[in-house]
């Protein structure tokens, strides 16, 4: 296990585990609520093959602490410079190469919500409550929260969160797509981690890596260049596939 | 011959020959570009339909055959193959009975529309075999279903019942086996010959939604 100030990483069963570990509300003290040097040594450690965020106590996470924000910012390129932190830590989050589950118990807000935006499935407890309440402190979004959200759940359901800043319950977040799956309350990490582990046990990391890999090519390169990409990670894995079949025999 | 082609009534069957499971060879894959080019420049035809022979769609891949002739050039063809269906202007449904996995269940989900039955088993098997799905499973899965979904079923390998496929948005209607042709029949003769897939989802809303409810 593996502590920082505001969150713990430990490894389950070749799962990594990050709790954002500041009950009740888990606050994010700064946008980068985990140094991005610390994250990708957690992350590298031991061939991970899936990695499942949550909060610790009831909370996923309130967001962040605009009192301490707004007073460490000071000038605008302070602000920036933070805020570029969390959007670098995020952006890492989604581009990782094994799947990312965020589990969501509780209240979900702002930078909450960006963290679980940045994961690839969101698990939430019956009484979750998501929004991006920004707007009614004369804010927005700041870590691609209104870049991802659209993407998720349309424009005009994501235009209506982020302009209204209504809060939503988890039934509500799973009619828009917003959330994958709904459990009871004491059961999201258990179902979580059973999920992650029905993906992942029996598979090899390089099949893990080259199907995330796909998808991530889907958003980021042209159709024609990820149609290429793919055939190129298929035929890799059927070539060593094939390779060991013919050990195997020998 | 892999593929039995046949037009009838303006409207082109195109059935998966290698029964009892329709299996996808590389000559399937050869018949398949042949006709494809074909359809292109076939004069009167108003819509396609993909059917399996006998009781299966098809369970895809001949895998042992796949591994002995790993070649990038000829897969990234039979991509670009599937492709093409895809940018066809006339519709072009699957009509989906029992079995259809793997590369199959990636030949369905290139059409434009799927009509599957009760009993049909779906899914994308592959990781099971050390493999990933090969030709465009995996970004279409993650636009009709989303990407966590996308994840989801291709790392798990596991396969589906029609039902699961229709609450995922992988499949758009289910009878009973019986009425999937005669069905898929009434749809390509009602939809416009001349279609964007980009607007799937009101040919969804207006032809296929309401015909069957």
């Amino acid at each position: 296990m593996s502590q920082i100030d505001f969150a713990t990483f430990e490894i389950l069963n070749e799962v990594g585990i990050i709790t954002l570990d500041l009950p009740p509300g888990n606050y994010l003290p700064i946008p980068g609520f985990i140094p991005l040097k610390i994250f990708k040594q957690w992350i590298g450690s031991d061939h991970l093959k899936g990695l499942i965020i949550r909060g610790r106590g009831k909370n996923f996470s309130a967001g962040g602490n605009l009192e301490q924000l707004f007073k460490e910012s000071g000038p605008p390129d302070t602000m920036q410079c933070l805020m570029d932190e969390g959007i670098e830590l995020l952006n890492c989050i989604q581009n990782l190469e094994i799947p990312v589950i965020s589990v969501i118990s509780g209240v979900c807000f702002g930078g909450g919500l960006e963290i679980a935006l940045a994961s690839h499935i969101r698990v939430a407890s019956e009484n979750a409550l998501l929004a991006f309440p920004e707007v009614s402190h004369n804010l927005m979004p700041g870590m691609g929260g209104t870049v991802r959200l659209p993407g998720v759940i349309g424009w005009s359901y994501a235009v209506n969160m982020i302009l209204g800043g209504d809060i939503i319950n988890a039934k509500a977040g799973k009619e828009m797509g917003l959330i994958d799956y709904i459990v009871p309350k004491d059961q999201p990490f258990t179902f979580a981690l059973n999920l992650m582990q029905k993906m992942t046990r029996d598979r090899p990391l390089k099949v893990i890596k080259s199907i995330m890999k796909s998808l991530k090519n889907a958003r980021t390169l042209s159709p024609e260049a990820a149609m290429a990409e793919e055939t190129k990670l298929f035929c890799k894995l059927a070539a060593d596939e094939a390779e060991r079949r013919k050990t195997e025999e020998a | 011959m892999m593929i039995h082609w046949m037009i009838e009534g303006g409207i082109g069957h195109l059935k998966l020959n290698q029964p009892p499971s329709n299996t996808m060879t590389m000559d399937f894959f050869r018949e398949m570009r042949d006709l494809v080019n074909k359809i292109k420049s076939a004069p009167g035809l108003k819509a396609i339909i993909i059917h399996g022979h006998g009781r299966h769609f098809s369970s895809g891949a001949d895998i042992n055959e796949l591994l002995d002739n790993v070649d990038e050039q000829a897969m990234l063809e039979n991509h670009r193959l599937f492709a093409q269906m895809e940018q066809f202007k006339i519709p072009v449904i699957s009509a989906i009975r029992g079995v259809c996995i793997g590369s199959a269940f990636e030949l369905a989900l290139f059409s434009h529309f799927r009509i599957c039955s009760e009993d049909a088993v779906l899914g994308l098997p592959e990781s099971n075999f050390n493999l990933m799905p090969g030709i465009g499973g995996i970004q279409r899965v993650a636009r009709l279903a989303g990407s966590a979904k996308a994840i989801e079923i291709t790392l798990r390998g596991n396969t589906f019942p029609a039902e699961d496929a229709l609450k995922m948005g992988l499949v758009d209607v289910v009878v009973p086996k019986g009425e999937v042709l005669p069905l898929a029949l009434i749809f390509a003769r009602e939809l416009p010959e001349n279609i964007d897939i980009e607007y799937r989802a009101f040919y969804l809303h207006k032809y296929i939604k309401p015909l069957n409810a």
